[in-house]
């Protein structure tokens, strides 16, 4: 009789290669995590030493407080104000820092989960991966569980600095918890999102969508619609009250929606095919439409969602705070206020804030502004470029494609949002008065954020590995936009953003000089870039 | 306008460097009008940068590159009217049909046919309505190919167009550039399948680390190389090894096998003839052995040795 070996029963190991695949997402890291952590605590330790120098007698709190607490700009872009009745330090610190921090993280957990999961499903690496004896839900727990240890450290960070400028421990553990807590949920948030969307950009722009409707959400509840922040995880991270009356239980919703959130994204994974969202892509066309026949129209239809969403996104901010604009007025007789908003020129509140809502706007449109050049150098990497070189396409025609969509994405981004706002303001005024200088405003900067185009082009030219230093000309506008005075920057150091150098419309006056010479850097620059690539290897 | 005393390529001295890698180490190459070329080597030899110098996309660092008459770097524009290109690593826009691609690609070389597009999505058998980023490897080469062939360029330059194709699609390929040689254009094509090398290709020339080693037909090579021989004499050979041009002696039963370079035939059999030969076979190395015998450095340097 024949002896029939049983079969080993052959058990599903899910997790199989956890260990490898973790060091190995730690090893690609080695460089973008340490920048991550050493960006977002850096300033945050920076913002914290300039807040406590700053607000230091009870005078100074409550003089702080006085504005905070009433000013419905500083509510929608800072918080409601928890603890500013009876002003601590540490609340003022909350006050000021915890929102834009908390969306630093929730940025880099999105962005790291997407980069090796999604993103890196659309390399051909991942297949040789998953191929290996690597389980099917390896890569995702390893890769939420990496940028939970990352989110981990700036946490960790961000309670050493709260604790070496001296505030009190449980306000800085609550602070902390926040700070961990929100970012789990962001992983879980980009970890869905991943397994639905039907490409790594979409998934970004899904999850990127998620944060944008949070920040929203607690803006609209802090002004007075309450239950509209308890929709918000950023809202939840407020309401924390890290130093004032903490109320630990919010800790509670935070990790449930976190762990909910990354379970689904783990369910959903196995539920679907390697490289394949959860949204089937449709059949396309059999022939091109007949416009699509240069490398302008290719470069126009590929930025064509990403210009709508921008420019929809950001009309939404800039209307939502059209509507809250005519508050600055009733603080006219404040001085202080005044002078929170003197940079921004010599009229009214309500201009000043109008200004600074502009400048706000095309901070963020710098993000299309800039990634759509950059688009530039992912075709060349993937090869795409040398296909279409090939053909009777000289290299500034090709270069030019993208960032002539750029140029006028750009004004359209800007238009609409001016628009918006301008909007925004005359339905809560009933008047108009102010559309059209708050469309003026809004493309008197465009040259502003033409020269980090500029930056980006220059950047490809000449050292084509280094491209994503453009986003540095980004970092260094927003940080002198928005916190030169918290950091209280040197003037020359505020110089070198493009936009410090544009008139503060509608607040101040109109000249005309320093746009023009704007434009000339950023024609400079670009010509610069363009001539570099004519010179060298395109690989 | 075809100019068929001109060489549609020729490179001198041809160096390119990558930081410290040489990556064309001295190359000479020329192609004439109206033939395909075949050009071999292993992976890293420098085939692909070999094509992407004559596209214009990367620069020489010394010699000289002439492409259908012109300079390929200073002329990009002009030239590529009148060549198409499939590169060894199609990437596409994953959120486009395979159909809008292929139109995109012939717009933009100016020649539309539309029969020949259509006519060769069916015979590749590609769906042109599916995105790109669904296309496996070998459809999306199949994209690449059906944008070249549907042109009328007077110069293919195909980076391994097969890699990735089935057999069935393979022979679909070949067919193609049998019409495309059959109509006096040129292709120069890298590849590492030997038989579609030996179908299509007049010429071929082999380069290994940066230089070529090796060129003309495949007939020329097969004779300026070694042929096997297995021979039985009455007496014992001696002094065989010290005969210039013999490598590789060895007893095989009761008969003596070894290889000898064309050229010194005439010496071995002279040798041979003094020690009564009864029989004797002799072999030309097989396109296998030629290749296998110009890829391998250490290979060469074993049948060169001496020493038993």
């Amino acid at each position: 009789m024949d002896v029939v070996a049983t079969p080993t029963p052959t058990q599903p190991q899910p997790l199989a290669g956890f260990g490898h695949i973790f060091r190995f997402m730690a090893r690609r890291d080695r460089l973008r995590a340490p920048i991550w952590v050493v960006s977002i605590v850096g300033l945050f330790a920076t913002s914290v030493a300039s807040v406590v120098g700053l607000y230091s007698t009870p005078a100074e709190l409550q003089e702080y407080a006085d504005i905070a607490g009433v000013d419905a700009a500083l509510k929608a872009i800072a918080g409601p104000g928890y603890g500013l009745d009876n002003p601590t330090q540490g609340a003022v610190v909350m006050n000021e820092t915890l929102l834009y921090t908390f969306i630093g993280i929730a940025l880099m957990c999105m962005f790291s989960i997407i980069r090796h999961t999604r993103a890196e499903e659309e390399t051909d690496r991942a297949e040789l991966v998953r191929a290996a004896s690597v389980g099917r839900l390896a890569t995702l727990t390893a890769a939420c569980l990496w940028v939970a240890l990352i989110d981990g450290v700036v946490a960790l960070g961000i309670v050493m600095s709260l604790l070496a400028f001296g505030l009190p421990v449980e306000g800085t553990v609550a602070f902390g918890l926040a700070a961990w807590g929100i970012g789990l949920v962001f992983i879980g948030v980009a970890a869905t999102t991943a397994q639905v969307a039907s490409s790594a950009r979409a998934a970004t722009a899904g999850a990127g969508g998620v944060l944008g409707v949070s920040f929203i959400l607690r803006a609209v509840g802090d002004l007075g619609t309450g239950w509209m922040t308890w929709l918000s995880p950023l809202g939840w991270a407020q309401s924390i009250r890290a130093f004032a009356d903490e109320r630990w239980w919010v800790l509670a919703p935070i990790g449930f929606a976190a762990v909910v959130l990354v379970g689904a994204g783990v369910a959903l994974s196995s539920k679907r095919d390697l490289g394949a969202g959860l949204l089937r892509q449709r059949p396309g066309p059999e022939e091109a439409s007949p416009g699509l026949a240069t490398p302008l129209a290719m470069a126009a239809r590929q930025q064509r969602t990403s210009l709508i969403s921008w420019t929809l996104g950001i009309a939404f901010i800039g209307f939502f705070f059209g509507i809250v604009a005519d508050e600055a007025d009733q603080l006219l007789e404040n001085e202080t206020i005044a002078e929170f908003y003197s940079q921004a020129g010599t009229g009214t509140p309500t201009e000043a804030f109008l200004a600074t809502t502009v400048l706000m706007v095309a901070l963020i449109a710098s993000g299309f502004t800039v990634s759509t050049v950059l688009r530039l150098r992912a075709e060349e990497s993937a090869g795409r470029a040398a296909a279409v070189m090939a053909t009777p396409v000289s290299r500034y025609r090709w270069a030019s494609s993208y960032l002539i969509v750029s140029v006028v994405g750009t004004v359209v981004v800007m238009a609409v949002s001016g628009l918006a706002i301008g909007v925004g303001y005359g339905l809560q005024l009933g008047d108009t008065d102010q559309l059209l200088p708050v469309l003026g405003a809004a493309l008197a900067i465009v040259p502003a954020l033409l020269v980090l185009a500029a930056f980006a082009v220059a950047l490809i030219g000449l050292r084509p590995s280094l491209a994503s230093l453009a986003w540095l000309g980004v970092v260094v506008s927003a940080t002198v936009g928005l916190l030169a005075e918290t950091l209280d920057l040197p003037q020359w150091s505020r110089n070198l953003s493009p936009f410090e150098h544009v008139p503060a419309l509608p607040a101040a006056s109109l000249e005309v000089f320093p746009l023009v010479m704007l434009l000339l850097v950023a024609a400079g620059i670009t010509a610069v870039g363009l001539v570099a690539m004519r010179r060298r290897d395109v690989g | 306008m075809i100019n068929h005393d001109l060489p549609a390529i020729s490179l001198r001295n041809v160096v390119k460097t990558f930081g410290s890698t040489r990556a064309l180490d001295g190359l000479d190459l020329e192609v004439a009008t109206g033939e395909v070329h075949g050009y071999l080597g292993p992976n890293g030899a420098g085939k692909s940068v070999t094509i992407r110098t004559l596209l214009g996309l990367l620069r020489q660092d010394s010699g000289e590159v002439r492409l259908l008459g012109s300079d390929p770097w200073r002329d990009a524009v002009a030239l590529h009217r009148r060549l198409a290109y499939v590169p060894g690593d199609v990437s596409l826009w994953p959120n486009l049909s395979g159909g809008e691609i292929i139109d995109y690609f012939a717009r933009l070389r100016g020649d539309v046919d539309k029969t020949k597009r259509n006519d060769l999505i069916e015979r590749f058998e590609l769906d042109p309505r599916k995105k790109a980023g669904t296309y496996s490897k070998g459809n999306r080469q199949k994209v690449a190919l059906v944008v070249a062939l549907s042109s009328d360029a007077e110069l293919l330059l195909l980076d391994e167009p097969t890699a990735g194709l089935d057999p069935l699609m393979e022979t679909v390929f070949q067919d193609c550039i049998l019409g495309v040689a059959a109509e006096g254009r040129t292709v120069l094509m890298s590849s590492h399948i030997l038989a579609e090398v030996e179908k299509l290709c007049d010429r071929v020339t082999i380069i290994r680390l940066g230089v070529a080693v090796q060129r003309g037909s495949l007939d020329e090579l097969r004779t300026t190389t070694r042929t096997a021989i297995t021979v039985a004499t009455e007496r014992p050979i001696g002094g065989l090894e010290a005969v210039e041009g013999v490598s590789a002696v060895r007893p095989d039963g009761a008969s003596l096998s070894f290889e000898v370079d064309n050229d010194a035939l005439g010496a071995v059999m002279s040798h041979l003839a003094g020690f009564g030969i009864r029989s004797l076979i002799s072999q030309p190395p097989t396109l296998e052995e030629l290749f296998l015998r110009e890829y391998d450095d250490d290979l060469r340097l074993v049948n060169h040795d001496p020493t038993p």
